[in-house]
Formats: C-alpha cells, sequence, structure tokens
C-alpha cells in the first residue's frame, strides 16, 4: 500500500476507531463466555437465575455501547478518497498478495510511464516543429531558452468531443454514413457505411484510430473473416494510411484525413488503374489509394 | 450474392457444343480459375388452362439452380417472380387442373463451376429434350451489388476469356434505376437464364410454332 492517503481521512479517528473495535469484540466475547459459564451457584433457584439475567442483560448494554461508540467514531473518520486514480482498476489495490501478482504496482507504473513518454514526445514533436528550413537563426535561438509551452493531453478527451468531432465528419461526407458505439467502456466503436461498396470498423481510443476491419458491403461485418479477397486487399492497406496519417497534437485533422482518404473508395469499382489503364489485375480492381492525390492504382502498379 | 450476368455463346466454327465448351473451360484454366464442381439450371414450362376469350394463355416458367439448391422459382416472362421452397414442384402437381405442363418444353443448363478471385464463372451446355441447343456463359462478380458501378470491370473480364463475345448491359439492370443493387434472391439470374433460354428455343424451331 504504497498509496498517499488522502488529506480527508483523521488519523487519530482512524487509531480511535481501532480502538473501539477492539473493545467491541471483548464486550461480544464476554457475552458468550457468560453463556459458557452458565448459572452461578446460588441459594436459590430464582436466586441463580436473576443473577445471570442480570449479568446477560449487563454484557448485552456493554455490547450495544461499544457498537454506538464505534459508529460515532466511524463517522469522524471520513470516507477514503473517492477519486480512484485509475478508477476501477484502484481496486485492485485491495487484493493482498501481492508478492505474486504485483498487477496494481505494475498497473501504476505503466500508466506513470506512459504518461511520462506522451509528455515527452509532445515537447519532442514541438521542439522538431521549429526545425524548420529556415535560412533565419534568430527564431530558433529566441525559442531555445524559453521553455516550450506544455500541450494539453490529447489522451483524454471528454466523449461528448469526441462525438462531436464524429458528427462533423460525417456531415462532410453525404454519401458515407457514419454510425457511432461504445460497447465497452468511453473508447468509441464507428460503423461507417461507405455508399453501396464496403463497411468498415474503426476502433478509436479517445481521438486517436487504434484499428480497422473492412468488409464487402452484403458480408455480416461482425463474422470472423471476409470471404472477399477485395476486402482482404483494401484490408492490408488500411494499417498503412494509419501510419502515414499521423498527427499527435491535431488528432481531428487525422481523423478528418483519414476518413476522405477512406471515401475515395467509393468507386472502387468503377475506376480504372491510372497507371496501366486497366481494370482488373490478377482479378482485382485497383485497391491502392494514393495518400496525397487519391488516386486509384492497382497494388502492383504502384511501385 | 454479387452482380450477376448470363450471356450465349455462339458455337465455334464447325466445332459442337462440347467442343466450344472444352475450349472455354481451357481459357479459364489458363487464366489461373479453380474448378468448384458444377451446377445445373432448369426451367419447366407451365400453361394456364383457364383461358378465358381469346386471350392466349400466359405461360408460368419454374425454374431450379443448383447455387440454392433448397429454392424454386417460378415466374411469369417481363412479370412477376416468387421465391419458393422446393416443395413448391409438389404444389404444382397438385394444381394440375389449372397449370398443365408442357413437358416437351423442359429446358436444361449444366456444366462446371469456376472460381477467380471474387468471380464465379459457369459455362454450360444448354439442352432441350436431350439435343444440345447452345452455350451459356453466367459471371458473378461477388463483392459488388450495384450493376452499373462494376459493369465496365465485368466487361473487362469477360473479355479476356470470351474475347468478341462480350455482350451488352443486360437489360434486366438497364430497365432499374441508377443504383438500385441486385437483390439476395436471385430473381435477376433467373431472368437472364429466362430470356436466354427462350431465344435459344426460338432459334431452331418453325417460327409458326411459338410454344
Amino acid at each position: 500500500m504504497s498509496e498517499p492517503i488522502s488529506v480527508g481521512v483523521n488519523l487519530d479517528a482512524f487509531s480511535h476507531a481501532i480502538s473501539g473495535i477492539q473493545a467491541l469484540r471483548s464486550s461480544v466475547s464476554r457475552v458468550f463466555e457468560s453463556l459458557k459459564d452458565g448459572m452461578k451457584n446460588r441459594e436459590t433457584l430464582e436466586g441463580r437465575e436473576k443473577r445471570f439475567i442480570s449479568e446477560f442483560q449487563d454484557t448485552l448494554q456493554a455490547v450495544n455501547r461499544d457498537l454506538n461508540e464505534l459508529e460515532r467514531l466511524s463517522g469522524l473518520v471520513g470516507r477514503p478518497s473517492e477519486s480512484h486514480p485509475l478508477h476501477n482498476s484502484g481496486l485492485l489495490s485491495l487484493d493482498p498478495v501481492q508478492d505474486k501478482t504485483p498487477l496494481y504496482s505494475q498497473l501504476l507504473q505503466a500508466y506513470k510511464w506512459s504518461n511520462k513518454l506522451q509528455y515527452h514526445a509532445g515537447l519532442a514533436s514541438s521542439l522538431l516543429n521549429q526545425q524548420s528550413l529556415k535560412r533565419s537563426a534568430n527564431q530558433m535561438g529566441a525559442s531555445a531558452k524559453r521553455r516550450p509551452k506544455v500541450q494539453p493531453s490529447t489522451l483524454v478527451l471528454p466523449p461528448q468531443y469526441v462525438d462531436d468531432v464524429i458528427s462533423r465528419v460525417g456531415r462532410m461526407f453525404p454519401d458515407m454514413t457514419i454510425e457511432l458505439f461504445r460497447p465497452n467502456g468511453t473508447s468509441a466503436v464507428l460503423l461507417v457505411t461507405l455508399g453501396k461498396v464496403l463497411k468498415a470498423i474503426v476502433v478509436m481510443r479517445s481521438l486517436f484510430i487504434d484499428r480497422t476491419v473492412v468488409r464487402g458491403f452484403n458480408e455480416n461485418v461482425y463474422s470472423e473473416d471476409g470471404k472477399v479477397r477485395l476486402t482482404w486487399a483494401v484490408k492490408t492497406d488500411l494499417p498503412l494510411s494509419l501510419l502515414h496519417y499521423q498527427l499527435p497534437q491535431m488528432p481531428d485533422v487525422v481523423v478528418r484525413s483519414f476518413m476522405t482518404w477512406l471515401r475515395s473508395y467509393i468507386k472502387l469499382f468503377q475506376s480504372s488503374c491510372q497507371r496501366c489503364g486497366r481494370f482488373l489485375q490478377d482479378g482485382l480492381p485497383p485497391t491502392w489509394r494514393d495518400f496525397r492525390t487519391l488516386e486509384a492504382f492497382h497494388d502492383t502498379c504502384r511501385l | 450474392m454479387g452482380v450477376t450476368c448470363v450471356c450465349p455463346v455462339p458455337v465455334a466454327e464447325g466445332k459442337s457444343v462440347q467442343q466450344t465448351v472444352d475450349i472455354l473451360h481451357k481459357k479459364l484454366e489458363q487464366l489461373g480459375a479453380v474448378k468448384q464442381g458444377s451446377f445445373c439450371v432448369d426451367c419447366e414450362t407451365y400453361q394456364s388452362t383457364g383461358n378465358t376469350g381469346g386471350q392466349p394463355s400466359k405461360l408460368l416458367y419454374v425454374m431450379h439452380n443448383s447455387e440454392v439448391p433448397l429454392s424454386c422459382m417460378a415466374l411469369f416472362e417481363g412479370g412477376p417472380c416468387l421465391t419458393a421452397d422446393a416443395n413448391f414442384d409438389v404444389l404444382m402437381v397438385k394444381l394440375k387442373s389449372h397449370f398443365q405442363n408442357a413437358k416437351g418444353h423442359k429446358v436444361e443448363c449444366r456444366g462446371s463451376r469456376y472460381r477467380y478471385c471474387d468471380f464465379l464463372i459457369k459455362v454450360g451446355a444448354v439442352t432441350m429434350s436431350s439435343s444440345a441447343r447452345g452455350i451459356s456463359v453466367e459471371v458473378e462478380y461477388c463483392p459488388c451489388v450495384v450493376p452499373g458501378d462494376c459493369w465496365n470491370l465485368m466487361r473487362e473480364f469477360m473479355q479476356s476469356f470470351l474475347g468478341n463475345n462480350v455482350p451488352e448491359l443486360p437489360t434486366v439492370f438497364a430497365a432499374k434505376p441508377e443504383g438500385l443493387f441486385a437483390p439476395a434472391d436471385c430473381v435477376d439470374t433467373m431472368t437472364q437464364y429466362l430470356e436466354l433460354f427462350n431465344k435459344l428455343r426460338k432459334l431452331q424451331i418453325p417460327p409458326s410454332n411459338v410454344r
């Protein structure tokens, strides 16, 4: 438990509460002890019974008192910190077997590392962007002394913002419909239907595109693997496009350019290759779209 | 189901139907297509007996396609089409009083089925009363559902193994408004087959007998 305890917890009240618990435990055990011992030896049966009942009542009242005391103290202790740093994964810290499954500490370290990495990447990208091919060195001298401004983290964006960006992009292209789902948590999953040509599932992490799956128009989108060879060919081009459209600081520009590129596939069956002029090469139409000019090429013709 | 095009192929000069079919098979195999079994499309003609006045009785065609073995299609030429279970044949037997089976008019098309990338090609010989009448070629492009989009693509493909016998855009697709896609059942395919069978039927029968 290397977690720093927040200010809301009163340490004194904590120790009082712990001793209150001990007092309660002892009074409860006293109740059971008196029951176990039974009636003490007295002259008459009535006397014995009376004595026993009065002892029993005393011990029960002691338990009651201790319980009330404990409730009062627990009110003073305060609630544990509401803001779990990792939401539900913070509950992993309650696992007592630390040395065998150090999941929580590893998780914390992983998150700290990725946050640090992102911070450094932001700094590096802002520095590198300043390295433009200009002849004058005055600009660079001034900024080298100034600490570059830290960009706000683009990884944690409110879902509403993501929804807005996606709907704006969807409105840009009338023949492309984008449906947004959030099946597990805050990551958005988009179902993009491109005219009557193909369907794609795009999994996003806040506003960054994580993974894409492409299917033909009349295929079942959720089935394991597409049967049509054409979508297999398009599927291998998609990760290349994801690598090409990269801008860590402006993810909405990335989303827009990716959708523009994807939309160029609406004429998948109608366009002929720009290089060889034919429609088919090995039975496939031109499945490659140039990243800048959006022209159609066969897979072998683009080289 | 993708966009399907059915077209007749004229028999090569000085060769029989079977030989021309073999030539086509060889061309397909040279392209790199893989044989995937055989197919059969057949068509039976029924004539409605309830004849009111001088109107010629309408002909009902009941067709089967091995691509959808559990279905049976019943259509009027240029009219509505019904897709039913295979038990429809038994129903037609029970409707003997209303629909007479023209037994000599059964047309069949049998041949091999090839697969090339995303294309399905079926080359078959059309036979009527066990005499070969012609050759039919069916090309299906599976990924696309809009005929207008991929017609040029299919034409180029058909040119690669049919040479100059490439047909025009089938009338079934030309009649539809732009952008409407081929439905999942094979109504369009069957309509094209029916047109082909009727064309072949009229070719070698004396013109006075239209039935």
